[in-house]
């Protein structure tokens, strides 16, 4: 038996359930995006939280101003140089994409760190998160590794030199320092295929890993759930009543554990779903 | 296929009451599936191997020559060749020339501070010991000294200051009459001509030891933690 009833009075809302639910039903497209999306999350989430998603809009946003960018430049240790000045100073708006991009690589790594300092600081990289944090560990060198090559597509006086510092303080690691330095400039020494080499990485390698691990830090932030802080509330009044059970214990001389903590209860009654509000 | 014998006896529906009383298909005898035993190689086992070992192949194939592609030019070293910098009078004794040299790179700004004095001829690279930028020369004090952090060389390239941990790298030098046969200094000639070689790098007196990168020093503990 079915019925028109229900579900919205909006032919346009209408239709978007229906081409919604033709693509669920076929995809599992919706069903994944409410696990991926509307998850319960702690009550005592705060804009802290927000600093990963921060670092992952500025990935996408080097990443689509970076595709814009290598339609003009051009990577050549005779045009590299020219060709930044041309996007900065002729193409229509290359000032403001060049500066995004420039600028964005700077908020990357400051966010990346923020984002690492207030998962440390909160002890969310705990059981069983351990994992997310290895993926994040790796994130975070494959966004420094960005930085590093990137530095050098500009091809000025300071990016050559900073580089061959870089690349020779890469060479200066024990036992395999000198190779990783060797195969990364293609050579003892910067030579022609050095800054197409950099390029590569730039913009093909490193940002494919990044992409790959992002999404695997994603899955696990859905699939764990984000972390309260250890200061939050619920926790505190938990670690207070077991102190309190254990107190009481000791008055009445019973080793600990052998009393129930029941002052309060574990899960708070109400569970709210949805943000910190 | 194991869970396909027990169905033979209570099969439902067949009639509107009462047991099936007709003929029944004979239940098939069990077979042996080796599943129990590790040894055997079963059908899956062996199609999971030739799948496993096929992609592994495949990838291979197309991982092999790429990173082979990309590594195995770039370790190794530079080749050097003798070259040619000009004849004996151009670089008058007590005076240090700044020469360029072709490196890999015409950007690299690759010199070489050849120093005459008291009949030897010394060329010494201007690429810094410490971290690989490049020194500049003052005549005044005739000392080097590198614009990046601070490392500062005597008038043969030894250390005086700064992070560097060994002295300046060093090319060798010759000088060669109208024939191409080597002279020594004391009985060239103006017109013979100065030829610049491989660089080599040396310790603190100056002995000398095959061609380090930058910031490796060629002496002590420390001096194995480079096999290149």
């Amino acid at each position: 038996m079915t019925t028109k009833d229900i579900g919205p009075k909006n032919p346009v809302a209408q239709v978007g359930q229906a081409v919604g639910g033709y693509v669920d039903e076929r995809t599992g497209a919706k069903t994944g995006l409410n696990w991926f999306l509307f998850r319960n999350i702690p009550a005592e989430t705060s804009w802290f939280q927000t600093l990963g998603f921060a670092v992952m809009a500025i990935f996408g946003m080097q990443a689509v101003t970076g595709i814009f960018l290598a339609m003009y430049y051009k990577p050549d240790t005779t045009t590299a140089y020219s060709s930044i000045q041309h996007i900065t100073n002729d193409v229509t708006w290359g000032w403001l994409v060049r500066g995004m991009h420039k600028w964005g690589a700077s908020a990357m790594i400051v966010l990346v760190f923020l984002h690492m300092g207030r998962v440390f600081i909160m002890g969310s990289y705990k059981y069983p998160r351990e994992l997310t944090w290895v993926t994040g560990a790796i994130l975070l060198f494959m966004t420094m590794f960005m930085g590093l090559t990137g530095y050098l597509l500009v091809w000025d006086q300071k990016a050559y030199w900073a580089t061959v510092v870089a690349m020779n303080i890469t060479a200066s690691a024990p036992i395999v320092g000198p190779y990783i330095a060797d195969v990364l400039r293609a050579g003892t020494e910067f030579n022609g295929d050095t800054l197409s080499r950099f390029y590569s990485i730039h913009m093909l390698v490193i940002p494919g890993g990044i992409a790959t691990f992002m999404g695997i830090h994603l899955y696990l932030i859905a699939k764990l759930g984000i972390t309260e802080p250890p200061w939050a509330k619920r926790l505190t009044r938990l670690a207070r009543d077991e102190e309190s059970a254990k107190r009481a214990a000791a008055r009445e001389r019973l080793p600990y554990g052998r009393r129930e903590v029941t002052s309060a209860p574990a899960v708070p009654e109400k569970v709210t779903a949805g943000g910190p509000s | 296929m194991a869970d396909s014998q027990g169905n033979g006896s209570d099969v439902p529906g067949n009639g509107s009451g009462g047991q099936y009383s007709g003929p029944r298909a004979a239940d098939p005898a069990p077979r042996d599936t080796h599943n129990e035993d590790p040894e055997y190689i079963t059908r899956t086992k062996f199609l999971t191997g030739i799948a496993v070992a096929g992609g592994g192949v495949l990838t291979a194939a197309i991982l092999v020559p790429v990173v082979g592609f990309a590594v195995a030019p770039t370790v190794g070293g530079e080749d050097f060749r003798w070259v040619d910098i000009g004849p004996l009078s151009d670089f008058p004794d007590g005076q240090t020339s700044s020469i360029a040299v072709s490196g890999p790179d015409p950007e690299a700004d690759r010199r070489v501070f050849l120093r005459r004095k008291d009949g030897t001829l010394t060329a010494i690279w201007n690429r810094c010991a410490h971290l690989g930028c490049p020194v500049n020369y003052s005549p005044g004090g005739d000392n080097y000294s590198c614009p990046c952090h601070g490392g500062a060389y005597d008038s043969l390239g030894r250390v005086t200051a700064g992070p560097p941990p060994r002295p300046l790298d060093r090319f060798d030098v010759k000088v060669v009459d109208g024939k191409g046969k080597d002279v020594v200094i004391k009985d060239a000639k103006p017109a013979d001509r100065v030829l610049i070689g491989k660089p080599y790098s040396i310790d603190a007196d100056q002995k000398p030891f095959k061609l380090h990168g930058p910031g490796e020093p060629v002496d002590g503990v420390l001096a194995n933690l480079y096999p290149l």
